[in-house]
């Protein structure tokens, strides 16, 4: 079976400093994978490789079994990202904002339409479309770049640091709604964090530090009888 | 290749460009205000009021007015493709340059579309500038405000891409400053805009030919030329010559192999 | 169908005139020919020194040079350019005007002080009047009645009785009158002053004033502001005032004397003549060497003609 995401023997340098050392993971169809790095671990850049951002010439990527070397379009075409930072433009609509992402996926007119209905349902945020972006809280604008990434019905998502700034509770609801993602539609997540609270004991846990990655496996299985938060510091502190 | 998501998506960019343009009415306006100062304050008050000598495309003696009405039409785009460049770079720092650049099309595809959004915008504005301008009494040839809109489009595309080219080399927003310094005054003030090049050649030859390589100078003549139904080949040349030159740049600076944003985080 | 159209059109175009304005070359000793439809010089004929006033006869045939410096008034066949003889015309002409007889060219003697009058048939002089001291602009009624001629020094218009060709009155105008025009109808007589700055506009019948004209340009010395040649409208609405080195035409309105627009020409533009239908008015600009051709109706300038050397007079030559 195709995984939904590989990553193998991925490197990049930023000059004399590796960001990323042969870097190899994989992610199950529909299977919820949090990657776990302190800041500097070298999370950003592995999502800025997996969005293509910048290429490098070792190591490869394929989302959804496209190579993002050879056929770069139709992996980005299968994937769904959620960046950091907000990407909104504050002064469109909620609606306006999907129907610019939609076009740029080549979707126009009633398929479009019909498609960011579907997304913000599935977000429960459709009644809002209307409104300007501006005047969204944090979490409601979250929310909305999540269903702009659903729209072309990807089929891996990946989430930098989606909940960022967020307060404890809409934490926690974007944090369901995004298992509940892999969990009933079957799309292969991705969710980068720093945050240990986030990831659940039955999710896929790769754990990124200093560019390598320290562990891969299943959370519950991984921490043991240990916290996670636990689990996650002793692991950091020692030496690489 | 299937045409339609092509389309599609430079429809939604233009269209978002022309969105932005819309909400940013201050700005619309203040690039209106710059020329108009230059033509109703400077222009008024300098001594050529007996007339420039003729050289192509006038057939008769005009005031400086007129003279500089194609060079502020292309301060509109100059500045327009500036700030299109401001604005790439502020973009980039939030984020929603990423949003456009994983878009699943050739990037060259999505920068052209980019450049095509903020060109219509500047070609609306300079029509508007011709405009005001014929309401205070300089006009051209009725016919010329038709043959104008392509040289406008070249030269907005030009100078859109010389923009680009600057925003994929500027690494953080508050190098603009310098861009100002270095790229948008010598560029302006070292053209045919203000004053014909004969005119710099008699103060210097050295002058004379800085303006003469300037592309800038191109762009101008080019709309001067076609404000009267003249095509200015040799400007033209110079000018589609300068566009490639600056997206081979730009597509250059974007090259996800040369890394946008080596920076860490 | 269309072809018919096309044959149509083709028939129905004026064909091609090729009227001419002639221009004199002060400084050339030349006149240079300009082709109305294609505003091009065609032709450029030898005169005599220093060629200034140019006039045709009424019916065209003949065409009358004041060679300045040759002291005579040269009379040309427009079609072949040959001088076919020379009239006496006193020392020094530099304006005249052709009485409605066309018959009496009345001449300014600008080193004299006298205007003459000479029988163009006769080819001999019929009068000699002594006028003010530089004698320059040359007017005669539409009936034919009153000759006026304007001395530059003296600052006056003479009125002169064509009939008895004496002076029967003498009117002030501003420094250095230049050049003297009835209206169609005769009611107005404008003179301009090129120190002055001003036009006058007196009334014909009682030779009183009527009204001063002044002019202002933005950005311009009053003392370059220096009213020369002016060409009026047939319908006598508007008049054309050269006003030399300020390189500006300005468009006057007759009913209010208001000036109404400054058009921009070439360098110390003087004189001027229409086309055939009034639709274009080219001027003489003295030191840029050049025909500008103003388009009347939307009073801008359309082109700048190069011709010789200090272009001074213009006159208008149907060919058909």
């Amino acid at each position: 079976m195709t995984p939904g995401l590989s990553v193998q023997n991925l490197s990049y340098n930023y000059g004399a400093r590796k960001a990323l050392d042969d870097v190899t993971f994989t992610v199950e169809p529909g299977a919820f994978c949090a990657l776990l790095g302190p800041n500097g671990a070298g999370k950003s850049t592995l999502f800025a490789l997996l969005t293509r951002l910048f290429t490098t010439a070792s190591g490869q990527i394929a989302i959804a079994g496209h190579d993002m070397t050879t056929v770069p379009r139709r992996a980005l075409a299968r994937m769904g990202v959620v960046f950091q930072a907000q990407t909104l433009d504050l002064d469109l609509t909620i609606r306006q904002n999907l129907t610019y992402f939609a076009a740029l996926h080549g979707l126009s007119g009633r398929d479009a339409s019909n498609r960011i209905d579907a997304s913000l349902d599935r977000l429960a945020i459709r009644d809002r479309a209307s409104e300007k972006a501006r005047s969204l809280n944090g979490g409601h604008r979250r929310r909305t770049e999540i269903a702009r990434a659903l729209i072309h019905q990807p089929d891996v998502l990946l989430l930098d640091e989606a909940t960022v700034g967020l307060d404890a509770a809409t934490r926690e609801a974007i944090t369901t709604h995004v298992h509940d993602l892999a969990a009933t539609d079957g799309i292969t997540v991705l969710w980068a964090t720093h945050l240990t609270d986030e990831v659940r004991d039955t999710d896929r846990l790769v754990i990124l530090h200093q560019g390598r990655i320290m562990q891969d496996g299943h959370a519950g299985t991984l921490r043991g009888d240990a916290s996670l938060q636990q689990h996650f510091l002793t692991l950091t502190a020692k030496p690489a | 290749m299937v045409i339609h998501p092509y389309l599609t998506s430079l429809r939604a960019i233009v269209g978002r460009e022309a969105l932005r343009f819309l909400h940013q009415r201050e700005r619309f306006v203040a690039a209106l205000v710059r020329p108009l100062v230059w033509l109703v304050v400077f222009a008024a008050g300098f001594r050529a009021a007996l007339g420039l000598s003729i050289i192509p495309p006038y057939q008769t003696y005009i005031t400086y007015e007129t003279y500089i009405v194609p060079g502020l039409c292309g301060m509109i785009l100059l500045f327009n493709g500036m700030q299109g460049s401001l604005s790439l770079v502020y973009d980039r720092e939030m984020g929603s340059m990423r949003l456009l650049l994983t878009a699943p099309l050739p990037r060259g595809w999505l920068l052209f579309a980019k450049l095509v959004g903020s060109t219509a915008i500047s070609i609306l504005q300079a029509l508007v500038f011709l405009a005001i301008a014929a309401a205070f009494g300089v006009t051209t040839a009725p016919l010329g405000y038709l043959t104008v809109i392509p040289a406008l489009a070249i030269a907005g595309l030009m100078l859109g891409a010389l923009g680009l080219a600057l925003s994929s080399f500027i690494k953080q927003l508050e190098n603009f400053a310098g861009v100002m310094n270095f790229v948008i005054f010598p560029m302006f003030f070292l053209s045919s805009a203000l004053y014909p090049l004969w005119k710099m050649a008699e103060s210097s030859e050295l002058l004379h030919d800085i303006c003469a390589v300037n592309p800038f100078t191109h762009a101008v003549e080019l709309i001067r030329f076609a404000l009267y139904g003249q095509l200015n080949l040799p400007a033209l040349g110079w000018t589609i010559f300068a566009t490639c030159a600056f997206m081979a740049f730009a597509l250059w600076g974007y090259d996800p192999a040369r890394g946008l944003t080596r920076r860490k985080s | 169908m269309i072809r018919t159209t096309l044959a149509l059109l083709v028939l129905s175009a004026p064909a091609a005139f090729a009227d001419e304005m002639w221009i004199t070359n002060e400084r050339d000793d030349t006149i240079s020919v300009i082709d109305t439809q294609t505003l091009e010089v065609t032709r450029t004929i030898p005169t005599g020194a220093r060629p200034r006033g140019i006039i045709f006869s009424h019916d065209h045939k003949v065409v009358y040079i004041c060679a300045s410096d040759s002291d005579t008034v040269q009379v040309m066949d427009p079609d072949t350019g040959e001088v076919l003889h020379e009239l006496p015309s006193g020392e020094d002409p530099e304006q005249f005007a052709l009485h409605p007889d066309n018959r009496h060219l009345y001449i300014a003697n600008e080193d004299d002080a006298i205007s003459t009058v000479v029988d163009v048939e006769t080819r001999t002089v019929v009068a000699q009047i002594s006028v003010g001291i530089e004698p320059e602009g040359m007017a005669v009624s539409p009936d034919g009645k009153i000759a006026i001629t304007t001395s530059e020094t003296t600052n006056m218009a003479h009125w002169i009785d064509t009939e008895t060709q004496k002076i029967f009155a003498n009117t002030l105008v501003d420094s250095r009158p230049r050049h003297a025009e009835f209206t169609s109808d005769g009611a107005e007589l404008w003179v301009s002053s090129e120190i002055g700055g001003t036009v006058t506009v007196f009334d014909g019948a009682t030779q009183t004033e009527k009204a001063k004209i002044t002019f202002d340009l933005p950005n311009i010395h009053p003392d370059r502001i220096q009213p020369v040649g002016f060409e009026f409208t047939p319908d006598d609405a508007i008049a054309f005032v050269a006003l030399g080195p300020a390189n500006h035409v300005a468009v006057v309105n007759m009913a209010s004397y208001e000036v109404e627009e400054y058009i921009l020409v070439g360098r110390r533009v003087w004189h001027m003549a229409f086309n055939r239908d009034h639709s274009q008015l080219f001027t003489t600009n003295g030191i840029s060497g050049d025909v500008t051709v103003i388009d009347v109706a939307s009073r801008k300038p359309v082109k700048s003609i190069k011709v010789g050397r200090f272009p001074w007079g213009a006159a208008f030559r149907p060919t058909n």
